[in-house]
């Protein structure tokens, strides 16, 4: 400000100079450059200035305008709800119904609505069977099945990468490298790796350098560290703002009920309630959920999304533009097992607001590529056409095999990349998978885990006869340990 | 130095296939489109911009008027530049590209076309003190900024989702 301008020791000359040493102590320039990280790795390079914003979301049109109407079916199915139900989008609270829902804030748990007539707006695989009809109106496939037809269920040709490109991708898994989930087993002596790699971790998180991190976790992080490294590599501090803009979400939750709310309540007790891991966390699940939907911040990333967050007129205004709003505030229509993406994280953050920030964070960075039609390559079409060409690849007797019997590997596999692994993995592996993630800001991993699974199940499932079977050699993969599959797929198997 | 579009006429494509268009199985893998400028005037072309739709290669080709008695002349100005790395995949195949006169070594427009920019010096740093004039502007410049900054958060309704209080809603808009 203009008073220390005017104090004696500041010397107009060194003013630049002085600036940048106040930063170094002061540990701003640390989280700066952490901050600067943090916007290159969540934003798209910068583009061509004639490109229209439509672009930067999604540059094939043909992806866009699929997009586009997998958005109309869902929000068609949502007014449907509505108006069948005869339950509005949003309400306002009386004030005796906010006053009982703040004071069992903290045990939402215990409630038990009436769901029965609330249904999920959509299922993975009714997502799945709008990739499997997607096509490049420009692309000559032909209809009968020729050597350039795809054998799989995805038929639009990006360009994945192959097991060498994965290889140079994916360095630090290989098998020279030491990796927590291989090198830290009892086994092993903790000298040779572990111990080092623990202390090497504490300094990165003494450092707060948010690259180092990111770094850092690409050979996994020790459980006593994973919380603040995550914390990190997100960017994610909390600040008494933060504290506070929770506390006002929360606010936002407890005067206006949302149909969405209904849909989060049920998705919870579907899946998160029932799962042996992660039931006792269902409160949190709720404070989280309910709080993400009124976040309006969650719009800004819908600039670098495919997908576009729903609109509606405040009753009364139908087409006055200021009275246009989103809905729900944050544009994101839960789906079933969406709460799944939550549940790891409550192993980790156990205060809500820090656990709402990195479950916001990891969204808006990558669980959105999921579930949204795109061409990025860590989004699911994609993941889907790498998984898909890794095991005709790689493994094409398995893959002609399971075709032959009406068993589509991406039918049994797709659930598990739309979850990142969620509920089908042990949790200490599903948090090792996600370290991957982090590290290597992508979400290539899980498709190359999902056909990493199918090769080591491979004897098998040649034996089975129908696709039922094949989903029964398949439906349980909490024994799995994913590093040593990894590895074996991409370092150690003969190609 | 201010830029300007160039009128432009864009033909249609035209297909290059050897053999009778009509019989032939094969689809054309080379397509021409022709480019002419209605006016007259000379100009100095900086840049060519477009929007691709699932081209491979791209080469252009110019024809030069030297003088009203020569002969025009065909030259190649851009060979084969990659837009798409892999042309059986979606890369590159909807992107927006520029082809600018500086580019090298691929892109060369022949000198008639433009004239070389002479490049601008770096200003020297002087030695001893700095302008106070020019310290001053940049101060005030970071403070006009800082000021834009805090005025554009004041405007914009953080985390309101509601109109005045209200959020009672229809149903969704399908746009």
């Amino acid at each position: 400000n203009q008073a220390s301008l005017q104090r004696p020791e500041i010397k107009l000359e060194s003013l630049k100079e002085d600036i940048k040493e106040f930063f170094k102590i002061s540990g701003w320039e640390k989280k700066l450059q952490n901050a600067v990280y943090s916007e290159l790795s969540v934003f798209p390079l910068p583009s061509h200035p004639a490109a229209p914003p439509e672009h930067l979301k999604e540059p094939l049109v043909y992806m866009r305008k699929a997009q586009g109407s997998w958005e109309k079916r869902i929000l068609k199915s949502l007014n449907s709800m509505c108006t069948e139900l005869s339950i509005p989008l949003a309400r306002k609270r009386p004030v005796g119904e906010q006053k009982e829902l703040l004071n069992k804030w903290n045990e939402m748990g215990t409630d038990e609505p009436d769901l029965s007539l609330f249904r999920p707006v959509y299922a993975p695989k009714d997502f799945l069977e709008v990739l499997i009809n997607l096509r490049n109106p420009n692309y000559e496939n032909g209809d009968s099945l020729s050597f350039r037809t795809h054998l799989g269920l995805i038929q639009v040709p990006l360009k994945v990468k192959d097991i060498p490109e994965l290889k140079e991708c994916f360095a630090e898994l290989g098998l020279n490298t030491g990796q927590l989930g291989i090198d830290d087993s009892t086994q092993v002596p903790p000298e040779l790796f572990e111990n080092e790699h623990v202390r090497i971790g504490q300094k990165v998180l003494a450092e707060q350098d948010s690259a180092a991190a990111q770094q850092y976790v690409r050979q996994g992080s020790p459980t006593a560290l994973r919380a603040e490294l995550w914390a990190l590599i997100l960017n994610i501090s909390s600040q008494p703002e933060d504290i506070l803009y929770y506390e006002q979400l929360k606010t936002n939750v407890i005067q206006h009920d949302l149909l969405v709310d209904s849909l989060i309540y049920k998705d919870v007790k579907l899946t998160a309630s029932n799962d042996d891991y992660y039931f006792v966390f269902e409160d949190y699940l709720y404070q989280v959920l309910l709080c993400f939907s009124r976040d309006t911040s969650v719009l800004s990333h819908f600039a670098y999304n495919s997908a576009s967050p729903p609109k509606s007129y405040i009753r009364g205004k139908l087409g006055l533009e200021e009275y246009a709003v989103f809905y729900p505030p944050n544009g994101v229509i839960p789906f079933h097992g969406f709460s799944m993406y939550v549940a790891p994280l409550c192993f980790l953050y156990h205060e809500p607001y820090k656990l709402y920030q990195i479950f916001r964070e990891m969204y808006v960075r990558f669980f959105f590529r999921l579930h949204s039609i795109s061409s990025h390559p860590s989004g699911i079409v994609s993941l889907c056409l790498l998984f898909e060409t890794l095991l005709q690849t790689y493994l094409p007797q398995l893959f002609y095999h399971l075709r032959e019997i009406g068993a589509q590997p991406l039918r049994i596999s797709f659930k598990w990349m739309v979850r990142a692994f969620s509920g089908y993995l042990a949790t200490d592996q599903l948090l090792l998978l996600w370290d991957r993630i982090l590290g290597y800001n992508s979400l290539e991993i899980l498709a190359v885990l999902a056909a990493a699974v199918f090769a080591f199940r491979a004897v098998n499932l040649m034996e089975v006869t129908s696709l039922a079977a094949a989903e029964a050699v398949l439906a349980d993969l909490s024994t799995l340990k994913v590093m040593p599959l990894l590895q074996i797929f991409l370092f150690a198997t003969v190609t | 130095m201010s830029r300007v579009s160039v009128p432009c006429h864009v033909k249609g494509t035209v297909a290059l296939q050897v053999g009778d268009v009509r019989t032939s199985q094969g689809r054309p893998g080379v397509l021409v489109i022709d480019v002419t400028f209605p006016s007259v005037a000379p100009f100095e072309l900086q840049e060519i911009m477009f929007k691709n739709y699932y081209t491979a290669f791209l080469s252009i080709r110019v024809r030069q008027h030297t003088s009203t008695h020569a002969p025009t002349k065909w030259v190649t100005c851009l060979r084969d530049y990659c837009l798409m790395p892999d042309p059986h995949s979606e890369e590159g195949a909807q992107e927006y590209v520029s082809l600018f006169k500086h580019q090298s070594p691929s892109v060369t427009f022949p000198k008639w076309l433009s004239h070389p920019v002479p490049c601008e010096q770096p200003a020297l740093l002087c030695e001893g003190l700095p302008d106070p004039s020019r310290v001053s502007s940049e101060v005030q410049q970071m403070w006009a900024l800082t000021e834009m900054i805090r005025a554009s958060h004041t405007s914009a309704r953080i985390g309101r989702f509601d109109v005045d209080g209200c959020y009672d809603l229809n149903l969704l808009s399908y746009t």
